[in-house]
């Protein structure tokens, strides 16, 4: 496979300039990492400098001046359903650098920041939430001229969140230029491009309190989209189109779920369920949950003008017009909940497949043409914002080519006005290549040592094979030294295994041997293959699955408050990846009761309480990236690793080990996974491997794991 | 050369199979004892028309019938267009047992008066836990009349006072009708029915529905016309009579239900129908009212009525089918017409399958159509009583 050098650009042009480590040597990428974008290197460069790109402090002083002279943010719009969310998202993230946000909204707007309050509360405590409170100044105006009080604050940055009209906005945006004249003005438009604004924007995505997302468009990276990153949001950087990269997919799902129901009658509350199934989301609860009238609107104007500008694909169905007009929620009310059940025939299910593959595939392709995001953003932002059990590129990378053009004739079959809009099916030729690859998973490194990054929240086959592709390409290029960590930017934890994998393997044992064989055997490579491995935790958590891939580096270094847990008791389910042993191989007694208590009771520990039994080492972000590149440049100092046992190792009782007495479901799980821990450790090391699968596989085919969370969820899916 | 006769409403189509009911279970028998029935007729007439492969978006309007009152009534065909997925306009009607014909005339002539291109007829009814209340009634000795309204009214015909039941004992006596010829005819309809059901025919016409109840769950499976059981001859004689050749076993019983087929323009029906080769005209109609408690003897009136109007005559008929809620009603039918009563009602009947009223003769439609379609085609003849000795009857003609 071909490597390419770094920065990345936006769109994913591997031939981009070359980019250059701290000791001077070029970084090569399996592909240009999503950071390049908005101007903040390579994860390999953080390590390697030893500190982030970018601080938040000095991005504040940058943005908004100095301390003595601190300016504000003004969100405009801010009793909406957007403003609303980003005043609290804001006023908590820039609380501690003394940036008050201005939340500005008509005298007579219903009060949306007032109704944030509890959701405050219940997420940072009574005394956190009064404090965010009152970093926001509430300022009413009659939206023709700003109020004068406005001045005192020094406006330094305009979220605008006022309605969808471009008159009204270009407007707003003229007042606040000519009161503030060098003001960084952004939207939140769903579909204006900043061409047709003339500001950059900065798309959010719902829930808006608590979703991280934005979607960027800027000509060149700016401190503003960078400060987004340093405070812990996901800025993704996209191209300046209609509807940008989100609701295209959002929005033309809900278009093409429509135009199944028309087809078929199937009533929407059903169709959602057919669609949750198929693609991950429930297009039609979606809308009713963000409101209906005001999400029907957005959704229709974005299909609208994306129908202006492409062709019928795209033209709002009537049903969405009616909506529109009405505000009328898509589910009925609760005197009329569903009466009559629904099943589909096998003409009819194809029909299903058929229209929405059809409909988003050309969409994508669209998309792609355009190139409107590198591939890793296109593919995350389904996942990370509208809910798509797998993003829409792994998902035509599974359908392949000829696949994707069978449905797409399908569809058109079908919709025949569809025909009528250009569909590219060269964008998806060339999928076995590049970028298309590792939309998960990159790998970067200078000659001497490779990061491998992940960016998504929870492992699956595809995350498998992409890391196997990436373990391979590092070995190919003589890379023998490795850092696997999360990719600093789409994923901001790592949650553990895709319970979506599991799914066969409730009915089905040897798929689950099949899962928990593979995805073991690819985290051992990290042992095998590599002089020296080490695992980076960073980010809010790291669990389950992910905690046990981690495990197999040779070391584990942490950030001293990520969140470390096996929650697999909870579900419950038996940790797949080898944590019933792995782990217990390079802890010594004491540490082994601790390994017990952390699968037993599925409670999380913090790094810092972890160093020693679980990790090798945790620091601050800074120390803990220090000490896991001195490993890479076998520095004198470098930690070594705790001695591993190969052979059978003592594993303490649950009563040893102080659990305290459980009954019920709780009780057996634990039970099951104690067996597991006590036969597996029991063998060396080689023979554990298959003790571990058996194990779990064999638990998600019994009733007590189908009557947990996996199973439940796997029924609610399943079952109509 | 067979006798033919033009159509009063030449514009006017029902697409060949897009229709079908619900199955019918007996009163209090099954989960549709406890729904809003307009609600279930919208959805289950969206769920019917996507087995047939129709889109309802095709609609542009709907008639309903109903004669059991229901919650959101006021709101008639309207709500009902809501649960069934496209908001159209449209109207309920009723006329008693004769609503299920009177809707598809209605439909038609909506067609032919050129006020639209695809006509819902929906017609339902819940006989089970029928509203109860009270009428201020200020005549009434009592000022306040306490109602329920299936069973007082079944009970009592306001203007003769005498109660259905007591209609065809009236009439059995008036024409001389004998208990054994209503036996054996009962037995021979229960046959027609069950042979029916056995060949398959009965499937074309219902549809079963799974109904959820408030949690989503599943309530039950609408799937056969429950409280039907095979009867013979002798179980018939030994029922004790409760007017002159009425028993409980040779009068139908209070079902629920609902019943919808689609009338349309003929370019429509061709794009509609999975058979576009086949052509169903509405012939003509015609009603009559007969004397006082003489309700059984008005369908046969009608339908010589009909004839004569159309030039038509029982030889014409390929299929001949009734509403007939006591099996006397066809025994007067045949004596006055001079037809054999074991020519008629093949598959199954009301008196078999049951009376939810609104749908009753809808479906009575659908199925004497689809037997005319079996036959290579033909005019069809439907007809049935209804409240206040009221008799009506339609010719259909399959080409
Ligand atoms: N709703 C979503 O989930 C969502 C998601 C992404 C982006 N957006 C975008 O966010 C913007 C706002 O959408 P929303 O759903 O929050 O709408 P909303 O109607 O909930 O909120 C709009 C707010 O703007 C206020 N307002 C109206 N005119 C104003 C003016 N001239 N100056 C200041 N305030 C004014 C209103 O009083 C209201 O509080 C739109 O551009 C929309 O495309 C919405």
């Amino acid at each position: 496979m071909a490597s390419v050098t770094t920065p990345s650009t936006a769109t994913g042009d591997p031939r981009s300039a070359q980019g250059n480590s701290a000791n001077g040597g070029a970084v090569r990428a399996m592909r240009p990492g999503t950071l390049g974008a908005l101007g903040l290197g390579t994860v390999l460069d953080i390590f390697s400098k030893g500190r982030l790109p970018v601080r938040a402090d000095e991005l504040v002083d940058q943005v908004f001046g100095p301390r003595e002279a601190r300016g504000a943010m003004v969100i405009s719009g801010a009793c909406g359903v957007v403003g609303a969310g980003k005043v609290m998202q804001f006023a908590s993230r820039l609380l501690p650098y003394g940036v008050p946000v201005i939340a500005l909204d008509l005298p007579g707007a219903n009060d949306g920041v007032q109704q944030q309050f509890d959701g405050l509360v219940k997420s940072f405590g009574r005394d956190t939430a009064n404090a965010i409170m009152n970093n926001v100044i509430r300022l009413n105006y009659d939206g023709t001229s700003l109020p004068k009080e406005l001045e005192r604050y020094r406006p330094k940055l305009l979220l605008e969140a006022i309605p969808e009209k471009l008159e009204l906005k270009k407007a707003h945006y003229a007042l606040f230029r000519n009161a503030f004249p060098g003001i960084h003005i952004w939207s939140v438009t769903s579909g204006f491009p900043s061409a047709q604004l003339g500001v950059d924007i900065a798309h959010p995505s719902f829930p808006h309190q608590i979703n991280k997302v934005f979607e960027i468009v800027e000509a060149r990276p700016t401190p503003h989209t960078q400060l987004l990153w340093a405070l812990g949001l996901v800025p993704m950087k996209v191209g300046d189109h209609w509807s940008f990269v989100l609701d295209v997919f959002f929005c033309g799902l809900l278009q093409a779920t429509l135009q199944f129901c028309r087809h078929t009658n199937t009533p929407y509350w059903k169709a959602d369920k057919y669609i949750r199934k198929l693609i991950g989301p429930n297009p039609f609860r979606a809308h009713d949950v963000i409101g209906a009238k005001g999400a029907n609107y957005l959704t229709w104007s974005c299909l609208h003008h994306l129908g202006e500008a492409y062709g019928p694909l795209f033209t709002p169905e009537e049903a969405l017009t009616a909506r529109m007009r009405s505000g009328q929620a898509w589910y009925p009310p609760d005197h009329f909940r569903p009466l009559v059940n629904w099943s589909l025939d096998a003409e009819q299910e194809q029909a299903l497949e058929a229209i929405v593959e059809g409909a988003l595939l050309q969409m994508t392709s669209i998309v792609l043409h355009e190139q409107r995001a590198d591939l890793p953003t296109m593919n995350a932002i389904g996942e990370l914002c509208a809910q798509f059990s797998n993003g829409i590129l792994a998902r035509a990378r599974r359908m392949g080519p000829e696949r994707i053009a069978h449905q797409v004739g399908a569809y058109h079959r079908l919709f025949p006005a569809a025909a009528g809009t250009t569909w590219y099916p060269d964008t998806f030729m060339n999928m076995a290549e590049g970028a298309w690859t590792q939309l998960y998973v990159n790998a970067e490194h200078n000659g001497k040592a490779g990061v491998i990054t992940i960016s998504r929240e929870s492992y699956n086959d595809d995350v498998d094979a992409e890391l196997n592709r990436a373990i391979d390409w590092l070995l190919g290029q003589g890379i023998h030294r490795v850092i696997l960590t999360g990719d600093f930017h789409l994923a901001t934890q790592l949650v553990g295994a895709d319970t979506l994998a599991f799914h066969p393997a409730l009915s089905d044992e040897r798929e689950g041997e099949r899962i928990s064989l593979a995805w073991s055997r690819t985290a051992r490579r990290l042992h095998h293959d590599f002089r020296a491995s080490v695992g980076f935790i960073h980010g809010k958590r790291c669990m389950g699955g992910m905690l046990e891939l981690m495990m197999h580096c040779h070391q584990l270094v942490a950030v001293e408050d990520t969140l470390l847990a096996m929650p697999e008791v909870t579900i419950p389910v038996l940790p797949g990846m080898e944590g019933c042993h792995w782990p217990f191989r390079k802890a010594d007694a004491e540490g082994r009761k601790k390994l017990l208590r952390l699968v037993l009771e599925g409670r999380p520990v913090k790094a810092a309480d972890a160093s020693g039994w679980l990790v090798d080492h945790a620091g601050t972000l800074e120390n803990a990236v220090r000490t896991a590149w001195q490993v890479m440049e076998q520095d004198a100092a470098a930690l070594k690793p705790r001695p591993f046992a190969e052979g059978p190792v003592e594993t303490p009782d649950a009563a040893e080990a102080g659990l305290a007495p459980v009954d019920g479901p709780l009780k057996e799980a634990r039970a099951a996974i104690a067996r597991c821990v006590a036969e597996a450790c029991n063998a060396p090391v080689d023979l554990a491997l298959t003790v571990q699968a058996r194990h779990s596989a064999a638990f998600m085919t019994g009733s007590l794991c189908r009557k947990g969370r996996l199973g439940s969820d796997y029924d609610k899916m399943m079952k109509h | 050369m067979a006798t033919t006769a033009a159509s009063a409403f030449p514009d006017a189509r029902i697409p060949y199979g897009t229709w079908g009911s619900s199955y019918f279970p007996a009163w209090q028998s099954s989960p549709l004892a406890e729904v809003n029935i307009g609600q279930f007729a919208g959805e289950s007439m969206a769920r019917i028309m996507s087995v047939r492969k129709v889109p309802v978006q095709h609609l542009d309007y709907l008639i309903i019938g109903s004669t059991v009152p229901w919650h959101w009534k006021f709101w008639n065909a309207t709500l009902v267009a809501g649960c069934l997925g496209k908001r159209l306009p449209g109207f309920h009607m009723e006329q008693a047992c004769a609503t299920g014909l009177q809707a598809v005339v209605l439909a038609a002539a909506q067609v032919q008066g050129g006020s639209s291109d695809a006509v819902g007829v929906l017609t339902f009814d819940r006989t089970s836990d029928s509203p109860v209340g009270v009428f201020p009634e200020r005549r009434a000795y009592r000022r306040t009349e306490v109602i329920s309204d299936v069973w007082d009214n079944f009970g009592f015909d306001p203007s003769t006072g005498g109660s259905m039941l007591a209609s065809a004992g009236n009439v059995a006596r008036k024409h001389r009708i004998e208990r054994r010829e209503i036996d054996e005819l009962t037995a021979y309809r229960y046959e027609q029915y069950f042979k029916g059901k056995e060949s398959g025919f009965l499937e074309r016409v219902a549809v079963p529905l799974d109904l959820l109840n408030v949690q989503g769950k599943p309530l039950g499976t609408i799937g056969e016309d429950t409280g039907v059981k095979r009867i013979h001859a002798g179980a018939l004689r030994a029922m004790r009579e409760l007017d002159s050749c009425v028993t409980s076993g040779t009068q139908t019983h209070a079902a629920d239900g609902m019943a919808t087929l689609l009338v349309t323009t003929a370019g429509k029906a061709k794009e509609l129908s999975r058979r576009p080769e086949i052509a169903i005209t509405l012939i003509a109609k015609a009603e009559v009212r007969a004397d006082a408690s003489c309700m059984p003897e008005a369908p046969g009136m009608a339908v010589q009525k009909l004839l004569a109007r159309t030039g038509l005559s029982m030889a014409d008929m390929a299929v001949v089918k009734d509403h007939n809620p006591f099996a006397v009603n066809d025994a007067v039918f045949s004596k006055t017409l001079g037809y054999d009563w074991r020519k008629m009602n093949n598959n199954g009947s009301p008196l078999v399958w049951g009376h939810p009223q609104g749908p009753t003769l809808t479906r009575v439609v659908i199925e004497a159509l689809e037997e005319a379609v079996d036959l290579g085609g033909g005019y069809v003849l439907v007809f049935g009583c209804a409240a206040g000795d009221v008799g009506m009857a339609a010719i259909f003609k399959v080409q």
